[in-house]
């Protein structure tokens, strides 16, 4: 096969390695983009795209359900709802089938090439590719690695069977009676709940003693709350040890030591994901390393001159969003662009009930930081539009200086909050003051008003707590 | 014992400055003629309507939504009493909020009309007819507005048969068809109610559009949205009479481009055609408080009458008759009352229309630049190619983003879709900071979200959208 050169090759098109590669297109850069499955990488294939759906069918079961067991406060009565699982699963394989091809679409409007197969590095500047057709050599002045990251096998349990990964868990074609899930992050909590949703009996096993540990309990009671409300049964500080030995029972140990059984028809583990750093021949180059991810600069570069890492493989936080904004900011630089990127405001969303969002630094991690702070909690209880839709349960909370109000973090909890935190963002990318969020008008009645709401509180008064 | 602040009128301009008054160490005083405060927001309006939009919404999502998700649910049935209930209850625990925030913040209340007798004294008139004398350094009138009726036509309003948005959010059964007279924010909110719990609605508009101010683009994608609904809209028409008949009423109107008039049948009529000052039995003439030439109290840029010592906020006075720029004039006003500078951005005032989809806007209109004279650009990026609206199915409208053609700077922001109305909120507070479409583009937007397309909308108006 003829060999293929270019300014910039990108190995891996998930979120990362498929906007970069479009962004590079669009500015004209000659640029090829290697991948070994289906566009669209873990976000749209097996990740976020997937899930969000699911929770959504989820959601709308559950409420239906709620309203033919006559527990609706509005007066909807619905009779005998019932889920078709294969169904809800095929509408969601054609929506990330639309979604992938629509990637492949964007590629080619760009002018991207693409090649499909394994990519293995020859040298940093070579890249082989074993292509259903045969060996595909390709010669690049840039390269991009953006492999991304799968999910953490535990040894004792093993994937196979009934222990499945998210990926397994996106893909039953039928609800489970019986659902164990091993871990308590984020990945874990949104597939447990939406399983409640649909009728699975779950429980969560939780090493630690509280459940999304990355976030302060402030933030997470509310969905311990919601947990409990769902009939999920969580076991803290307990380890599992691996299943019984006829394949059916998931053993753990409680953290008194004592034996814990838990019948499940699957066990799905989601401990964390880990970067994948093996089989593209990273032995063939010297790439230095922080932990276990490849090591980057504040401007993606490797240690090695013309090779980019970005996306999950360069490590925390591995979210979709921030895969694309490195993305994007390498495609500019390759084109001749002088572009940095501040990291302070990547919002991170936990789609559980209620949803999660923070962005920037919590009360904790500001004080940690050694900075006086001032903290404006506003609750939703006390929003006129959360009354109207029946879901008062949250609050938005700011963290800013004490000294000159600059915004340093905004937090919240509540349903549907995960669209509030691009307002969020853009405050602590703008180096919004206090002051600043109070003096914006917010539309009434939204959820939204609470953000001004906690800015005037921490300035001293909330006008309507 | 005399006070330093009395308002009159608990609505969200008056309770809100009479709050951020006693905040800032004011004695205030509030003297409101409805049984409960809150205003016409809390009672009658903004509050109200969200709730039965929401649970109609609910209704009809039940009926329609969820079949393509595959859950399957036979026809859910509606417990009207039941809903009607839900809307009580949110509008009560609103207003205990209010009547809580004057207790906590020490403001005494006063029920009964408020009549201004010279600048420093309002007298309170009782039920029982008992008047009451009050001192006051400053008076606030915050009495908003009530509802306007037709131009030039005669229409009883009973709230039974033909009723304004007082009535459309009470009736007792769900009419079999509504007509709507007048297509502008609350026809179309409550049309929608309606006609998500079975109605048939018919719209009738003067103007050739839906929705009147807002951007030509969104009020065309918005009309033809409403229309695949099932609502029957009729633009160019300008309706000559309302009448009772029978068992219902009757709309005569005549196509604004001439031609025959046309009538049409009703179980209910819903006048929506604007909302109007309200200043009756205020003694305003006697206290020698100017008007303007549309019956608003006249202010200064500072909120202050012709009468020293007389202010006034919200619907009562010129701008937008919404609930939170009358909060935002309550605050502002305010802070000038404790020696603070307080001031309203009328540049950057969002509205939101809570249809499914809703609308939302901020700033400019795309008309509105080119009237202007102003060199503009224009992003724009549809919900049909954003992640979260898919697996939502959610995937109706667009974003559309103005900013200036040199400056970059963003000077309006417009969005049909889901949830438009807590989106709009990124591009406000962006263009309260004078932001650029780069900035908003450059921003980190959380994936999967519906936002992401206000980030596109943005990359697509100083570059290239990636996702389109
Ligand atoms: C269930 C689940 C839910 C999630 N929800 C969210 C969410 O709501 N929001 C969010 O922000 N993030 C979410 N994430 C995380 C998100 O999916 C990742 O952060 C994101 O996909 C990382 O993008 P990436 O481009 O770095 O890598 P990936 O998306 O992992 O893409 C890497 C691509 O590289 C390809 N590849 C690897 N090696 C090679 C090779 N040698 N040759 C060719 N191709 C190769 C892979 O096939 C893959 O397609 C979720 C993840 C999971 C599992
Ligand atoms: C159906 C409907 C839906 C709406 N939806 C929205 C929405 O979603 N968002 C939005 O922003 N706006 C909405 N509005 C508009 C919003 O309600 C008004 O803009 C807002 O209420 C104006 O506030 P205000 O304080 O100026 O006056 P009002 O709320 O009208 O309050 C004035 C108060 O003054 C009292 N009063 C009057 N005269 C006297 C007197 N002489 N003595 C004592 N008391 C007196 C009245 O009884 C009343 O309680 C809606 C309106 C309606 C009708």
């Amino acid at each position: 096969m003829k060999e293929i050169t270019c300014k910039l090759l990108v190995i891996g098109a998930g979120p990362g390695g498929y906007v970069s590669a479009i962004r590079a297109g669009q500015l004209g850069v000659d640029t090829v983009i290697v991948e070994m499955a289906k566009p669209g990488g873990t976000c749209l294939n097996i990740g976020c795209i997937p899930s969000k759906a699911l929770i959504h069918a989820a959601d709308d079961f559950h409420r239906t359900a709620a309203m033919a067991a006559g527990r609706n406060a509005m007066g909807i009565r619905a009779e005998n709802p019932t889920i078709d699982f294969g169904r809800t699963i095929a509408w969601k394989d054609g929506i990330t089938g639309r979604l992938t091809m629509g990637v492949a679409g964007l590629l080619k409007k760009a002018g991207v090439k693409m090649v499909v197969g394994r990519a293995r590095f020859r040298d940093g500047k070579t890249v082989e590719v074993e292509t259903e057709t045969g060996q595909q050599v390709i010669r690049a002045e840039n390269v991009i690695i953006a492999t991304g990251s799968a999910p953490v096998e535990l040894p004792m349990l093993p994937f196979g069977g009934k222990v499945i990964s998210s990926t397994g868990a996106l893909s039953l074609t039928q609800v489970p009676e019986k659902l164990a899930v091993v871990g308590a992050g984020y990945i874990g909590l949104e597939l447990g709940i939406a399983f409640a949703k649909l009728g699975s009996k779950v429980t969560i096993v939780e090493a630690l003693d509280r459940i999304l540990p990355l976030y302060d309990t402030q933030l997470t009671q509310p969905v311990a709350k919601r947990l409990s409300a769902l009939g999920v049964e969580v076991l803290h500080g307990t380890k599992v040890k691996g299943m019984s030995s006829n394949g059916e029972t998931l053993l753990a140990e409680a953290a008194d030591g004592e034996e814990r059984r838990i019948v499940a028809d699957k066990v799905l583990v989601t401990v964390g994901r880990k970067p994948v750093i093996e089989g593209w021949g990273r032995e063939e180059l010297e790439l230095d390393m922080d932990g276990r991810y490849l090591r980057i600069d504040d401007q993606c570069r490797t240690s090695m001159r013309g090779i980019y890492a970005i996306g999950d493989v360069t490590g925390e936080p591995m979210l979709a969003h921030r895969a694309m904004a490195q993305g994007e900011m390498v495609a500019e630089i390759v084109s001749g662009k002088r572009r940095s990127w501040d990291k302070g405001a990547i919002p991170a969303v936990c789609f559980t009930d209620p949803e999660i969002v923070s962005v920037g630094l919590s009360p904790d991690e500001a004080r940690a930081a050694g900075r006086e702070v001032k903290i404006g909690q506003f609750p939703f209880s006390a929003n006129g539009r959360a009354m109207t839709l029946s879901a008062e349960e949250g609050f938005v909370r700011v963290v800013a200086r004490a000294d000159n109000h600059l915004v340093l973090g905004i937090q919240g909890v509540g349903a549907g909050i995960s669209e509030l935190s691009a307002a969020f963002s853009l405050a602590v990318e703008m180096g919004a003051r206090l002051e600043d969020i109070a003096g914006t008008i917010h539309a009434h009645p939204t959820q939204s008003e609470a953000f001004a709401e906690a800015a005037l509180k921490a300035l001293g008064h909330a006008l309507h707590v | 014992m005399a006070y330093d602040v009395i308002v009159i009128g608990s609505g969200p301009g008056g309770y809100v400055c009479a709050v951020k008054a006693a905040q800032l160490g004011l004695k205030v005083a509030v003297v409101e003629k409805r049984a409960t405060y809150g205003g016409t927001c809390l009672n009658i309006g903004c509050i109200p309507s969200k709730a039965l939009l929401h649970a109609s919404e609910m209704f009809h999502h039940a009926a329609h939504g969820m079949d393509a998700l595959g859950v399957e649910v036979s026809a859910p049935k509606l417990n009207l009493e039941k809903m009607m209930a839900h809307k009580d209850a949110t509008v009560k625990s609103n207003v205990d909020g209010v009547s809580f925030l004057f207790k906590k913040n020490k403001i005494d209340g006063f029920q009964g009309t408020g009549k201004i007798v010279a600048a420093g004294k309002v007298s309170v008139t009782g039920e029982d007819g008992k008047v009451q004398e009050l001192e006051t350094k400053n008076i606030v009138i915050a009495t908003g507005s009530d509802v306007a009726g037709i131009p030039g036509v005669n229409v009883e309003i009973d709230e039974k048969v033909i009723v304004s948005s007082t009535g459309a959010i009470a009736l007792d059964k769900v009419p079999q068809h509504l007509v709507v007279v007048g297509g502008g924010v609350i026809g179309m909110e409550l049309g929608s109610v309606w006609s998500r719990l079975g109605a048939k609605v018919t719209v009738v508009e003067y103007l050739d559009k839906l929705l009147g101010g807002m951007d030509g683009e969104v009020s065309k994608q918005f009309q033809r949205m409403m229309a695949k609904q099932g609502m029957d809209i009729r633009t160019d028409a300008k309706v000559s009479g309302v009448e009772k008949t029978a068992n219902g009423a009757k709309v005569t109107y005549e196509p604004v481009k001439g031609g025959e008039a046309q009538t049409v049948e009703a179980d209910v009529v819903l006048i929506s055609t604007g909302r109007k000052p309200y200043t009756a039995g205020l003694g305003l003439e006697e206290a020698g408080v100017a008007l303007d030439n549309r019956g608003r109290v006249e202010i200064d840029s500072h909120f202050k009458t012709n009468v020293a010592g007389i202010y006034a906020i919200g619907d009562v006075v010129k701008g937008p008759m919404l609930a939170h720029k009358a909060e935002d004039e309550g605050v502002a006003l305010a802070e000038i009352l404790a020696g603070q500078h307080g001031h309203v951005n009328y540049d950057v005032i969002p509205g939101v229309v809570y249809t499914q989809p809703e609308v939302a806007s901020v700033g400019k209109t795309e008309e509105e630049l080119k009237a202007a004279g102003v060199a503009y650009k224009v992003g724009k990026f549809p919900f049909t190619a954003n992640g979260r609206a898919r697996a939502m199915l959610a995937t109706d409208g667009f974003v559309k983003i103005l900013a200036d053609k040199e400056t970059d700077r963003v000077l309006g922001g417009h969005i049909v879709g889901f949830g438009a109305g807590e989106m709009i909120h990124e591009i406000t507070v962006l263009m309260e900071f004078g932001g650029s479409s780069e900035d908003l583009g450059r921003t980190c937007h959380a994936h999967p979200t519906m936002s992401e397309a206000v980030k596109e909308a943005a990359l697509g108006t100083f570059f290239k959208p990636i996702h389109m």
